[in-house]
């Protein structure tokens, strides 16, 4: 809705009595949402007053509210011919032709009144997908919440991604980089032997990719290869000695062969490199007391509880702290963890079911 | 195919090969309307139903399912296509089907098979079958003769509903053997539906209610009681499968546990007053390490260690990994999964028939489960899972299960198995089932290389056969059971590998309470041990 006073003002020192007076009455119809009535309310102004650009914005706008985008289009363009500097006319007009699929079209009135969550999303529509990104974040400066712009930022986001790999494909089909982007969307279908021929490929031309030997250690651990997992992850913690995640998957795939000690080592390191990971240190509690180090395990999975205090992963770490202490003969404690760990379930239980 | 797989002290070597007259083709009849019973037989048993010394086999079958089913459901069990199967062995290792001979033919229309139990419940020497079904489930009485009477309607046991897995043990230690039976949901035809959207697939059992398992004592005058309320049984509805039985906590008493599929496992402790109590989740043995459900399927409850104690190994399906519960000896579990190696052997396979025995007579028992997908089209829904899968064999050493070859590398959607030593050599063989498929036959060829004993139990104040009794041998533990894995019974015999010793030290501890020790046994040898009549 736009509406100022100034406009309004401005409006009634420039048209005729009779003209004003259906103005007066197109808007008190506006104001009681008797939306039909307002249209033929400011129709009637157009037609006393054709000089009259506002006439054909308030009509356009009252098209609008109506959702009949392509009727409000025509008097929104006849108001841009008649002055096209008015804002609310670029605005409405963006937003019509938006509406209606006319993203480049769009483009030029939405971008003269920078109105950045509308002209991102056109920009998604047109292929523009950097530049829609950058109005699309500005726009949720603004309006943090907002479903559509998140939903579109989203898309942009993907769909820059698509195109930056088409054109590698494109440009460099037997390049190293152009071989891990056919692995991941492999991996992504589960297609593990595909993913798998790929990633060797990417690394027989490029052995020190980074990424690629961690991608491939997962191609591993999802197919429970866990001696060919760990050979890929300690490649990648070699390249990247920096990277926690390489750690942590590492730690957790020796955790998975029962390398008690091994595990906790690179789950430490893990835990450096990115501390408070509750990953982690729910995976070294489970290291810690598969080396029968129960003091280290309570420590990670306390640890654990006061960085995430809800969700599966603080479910398990209750649900193991109740069988360390079940062990150790503390009852009470065990069964306090217990209950933690089923409270969490039930809740868990509850969203499902919600769903 | 004759593969070789080499051990630390004896060496396993498997050969798959349907001996002559097994010509069994399990019937599953998968129809689009995908009806969950399709893919959840069935049973196999391993019995020397007429006391020759031999080992014969016996097959449950599924059934035709029209498509759409029609009401009243007929399964069309009086085609022999369709019959459970009887084979006798022949001294010559060939089987003959003696099905209709020994009157088990027809296991009735309305019922579509799936599991079955062996046990001498009226202690008459010669053992008595139970087959369990999507219908009425049937006891058959061995006359010892060569035939079997359907003693159903006698004895009271017919249960209904959706049966799986059923036990023989004596809960009671009366002396009789009293017999537990699993039931999956509450399901029929008529209610059944699809999942998976478009790929129209088996639905998870959380579709469908919980029901009942059932627990029948046996009155020792050839009728049973149902006591599944009065024992605190039915007091936990679930979605049973598999049912393995043994004392946990040293009491004397026999306990139950109960695979249950995509929830909590139930472990029922025997209060020694007639009932039970749930304590799976207290003892830390209903869900897996990181707190989660699983799909139990098959389970077996023997002592994988030799700490005496015996430990539960249940198979589930993939990304979940088989779970290892050890007893810790105080009444309670831990999940062992990550430290005997169980969960690198099982992330990527859905497990069904598993047993603990030991294969290549090393004096530890090895792991081999029966695999296969629940969802014959699950490659469409996830292509990095199989509805074909190997067998898993895997021997035991210096505290963990090392995959070697099974003997075959045919992928298959195995669901039963049963082990007992077949040709009477002193090594284990299996026989497994495969939904739309031959049986699977796993001769054990390892030859001379290690030593071995194989019990036989002769209970007199106990039950007959000595179920339940715990069983050590040079520091290995068995507890006698025909039960356990997926739908099938195993030969009641007790076997031991005994590695290099040519001598054994025997205890036997009776249902009845009586303790027995043999010193300076013989190795190499079947040997019957009589329970002392006196105490």
């Amino acid at each position: 809705m736009i509406r100022t006073a100034l406009f309004l003002w401005l409006a009634l020192q420039t048209i005729s009595p009779e003209a004003t007076q259906h103005l007066n009455a197109g808007r008190l119809a506006e104001s009681q949402q008797r939306i039909d009535l307002a249209v033929t309310e400011y129709r009637k102004v157009t037609e006393l007053e054709p000089g009259f650009a506002e006439g054909f914005v308030n009509l356009g706008q009252a098209l609008m509210e109506q959702h009949d985008y392509a009727a409000a289009s025509d008097p929104l363009k006849r108001a841009l011919e008649l002055d096209s500097s008015l804002v609310p006319a670029h605005q409405l007009l963006g937003y019509a032709l938006l509406a209606q699929g006319y993203a480049a079209e769009a483009i030029p009135h939405l971008s003269r009144v920078h109105e950045q969550g509308a002209l991102g999303i056109a920009q998604v529509e047109t292929g523009q997908f950097g530049e829609a990104i950058t109005n699309l974040q500005a726009a949720l400066q603004k309006r943090p919440n907002d479903p559509d712009l998140l939903y579109y930022l989203g898309r942009a986001g993907g769909l820059l991604s698509k195109q930056s790999i088409d054109t590698l494909l494109a440009a460099y089909p037997d390049s190293a980089r152009a071989h891990q982007s056919m692995a991941e969307n492999y991996f992504v279908l589960r297609q593990m032997a595909d993913a798998e021929k790929q990633y060797l490929a990417a690394l027989q031309l490029r052995p020190d990719t980074p990424n690629v030997h961690l991608e491939l250690g997962q191609v591993y651990a999802m197919t429970s290869r866990w001696p060919q997992a760990e050979e890929q992850y300690r490649a990648e913690t070699k390249l990247q000695p920096g990277n926690a995640e390489a750690a942590y998957r590492l730690g957790n795939t020796l955790l998975q062969q029962g390398k008690a000690h091994e595990a906790c080592v690179e789950l430490q390191r893990s835990n450096q490199l990115q501390p408070q990971m509750p990953e982690t240190l729910y995976a070294l509690g489970k290291a810690s007391a598969l080396g029968h180090d129960d003091v280290a395990a309570e420590q990670a999975w306390s640890q654990q509880l006061k960085v995430e205090k809800d969700g599966p992963l603080a479910a398990q770490a209750h649900f193991a702290l109740a069988g360390l202490y079940r062990k150790q003969g503390k009852a009470a404690k065990a069964e306090e963890q217990m209950r933690e760990f089923q409270k969490l379930q039930g809740a868990a239980g509850q969203s499902q079911e919600r769903q | 195919m004759l593969i070789a797989a080499a051990s630390a002290v004896g060496t396993a070597l498997l050969e798959v090969k349907l001996p002559r007259g097994i010509d069994f083709i399990l019937q599953n009849s998968p129809t689009p309307q995908k009806y969950l019973i399709e893919t959840m037989p069935g049973g196999v048993a391993l019995l020397d139903y007429n006391n020759d010394g031999l080992l014969d086999v016996f097959l449950v079958n599924g059934g035709h399912i029209d498509s759409p089913m029609q009401t009243p459901e007929n399964f069309d069990r009086h085609d022999p296509r369709y019959w459970n199967r009887l084979y006798r062995q022949n001294r010559d290792g060939s089987f003959v089907d003696v099905t209709a001979e020994a009157g088990l033919a027809n296991a009735g229309d309305g019922n579509y098979g799936m599991g079955v139990a062996v046990g001498d419940y009226d202690n008459d020497g010669y053992p008595d079958l139970y087959v369990t079904s999507y219908g009425k489930n049937i006891l058959y009485r061995d006359n010892g003769d060569g035939t079997f009477t359907d003693v159903t309607a006698k004895a009271g046991v017919a249960g209904g509903g959706w049966s799986v897995s059923a036990g023989f043990f004596d809960y009671d230690n009366d002396g009789k053997l009293d017999l537990f039976v699993t039931r999956y949901m509450e399901w029929d035809t008529k209610d059944s539906k699809d999942c998976g959207g478009n790929y129209h697939t088996y639905c998870p059992p959380g579709e469908f209610p919980r029901t009942t398992n059932i627990l029948y004592h046996n009155r020792g005058d050839g009728t049973f009681e149902d006591v599944s309320e009065r024992s605190g049984i039915a007091a936990k509805k679930g979605h049973g499968l598999g049912v393995a039985f043994a004392d946990y906590n040293g009491d004397g008493l026999t306990d139950i546990y109960v695979a249950n599929d995509g929830m909590q496992q139930y472990l029922f402790r025997n209060n020694g007053n007639g009932s039970f109590k749930e304590v799976g989740m207290e003892a830390g043995a209903a869900l897996n390490v990181d707190g989660g459900p699983l799909s139990g399927m098959g389970v077996v409850f023997q002592d994988y260690d030799n700490d005496g104690r015996p430990d539960v190994i249940v198979t589930t399906l993939p990304r979940q990994t088989y779970a290892v519960f050890h007893n810790d000896g105080d009444g309670t579990f831990s999940d062992h999964g990550l430290q005997t190696g169980v969960t690198m052997l099982s992330g990527v396979t859905s497990g069904w028939g598993v047993g603990l025995e030991d294969f290549d007579n090393d004096g530890q028992k090895d792991l081999f489960v029966a695999q296969g997908h629940v969802l014959d089209n699950v490659e469409k829904i996830d292509p990095s899972l199989h509805y074909l899968q190997p067998t898993l064999l895997a021997l035991y050493h210096n505290g963990r299960f090392e995959r070697i070859d099974p003997g075959t590398e045919a992928l298959v959607a195995g669901r039963g198995a049963a082990f007992g030593d077949l040709n009477n050599d002193g090594w284990i063989d299996v026989v497994t089932t495969v939904v739309g498929d031959h049986p699977q036959v796993f001769m054990n060829r390892a030859g001379t290389a290690a030593h071995w004993l194989t019990i036989t139990l002769r209970g007199t104040r106990s039950n007959r056969d000595g179920l339940g009794a715990r069983v050590q041998v040079n520091g290995q533990t068995r507890f006698a059971t025909t039960a356990g894995s997926y739908e099938s019974a195993s030969d009641k015999r007790l076997h031991f590998g005994l590695g290099t010793m040519k001598t054994a030290k025997v205890e036997v501890l009776w249902p009845s309470g009586s303790r027995q020790i043999l010193n300076d046994v013989a190795a190499d040898q079947f040997l019957e041990i009589r329970e002392p009549e006196r105490p």
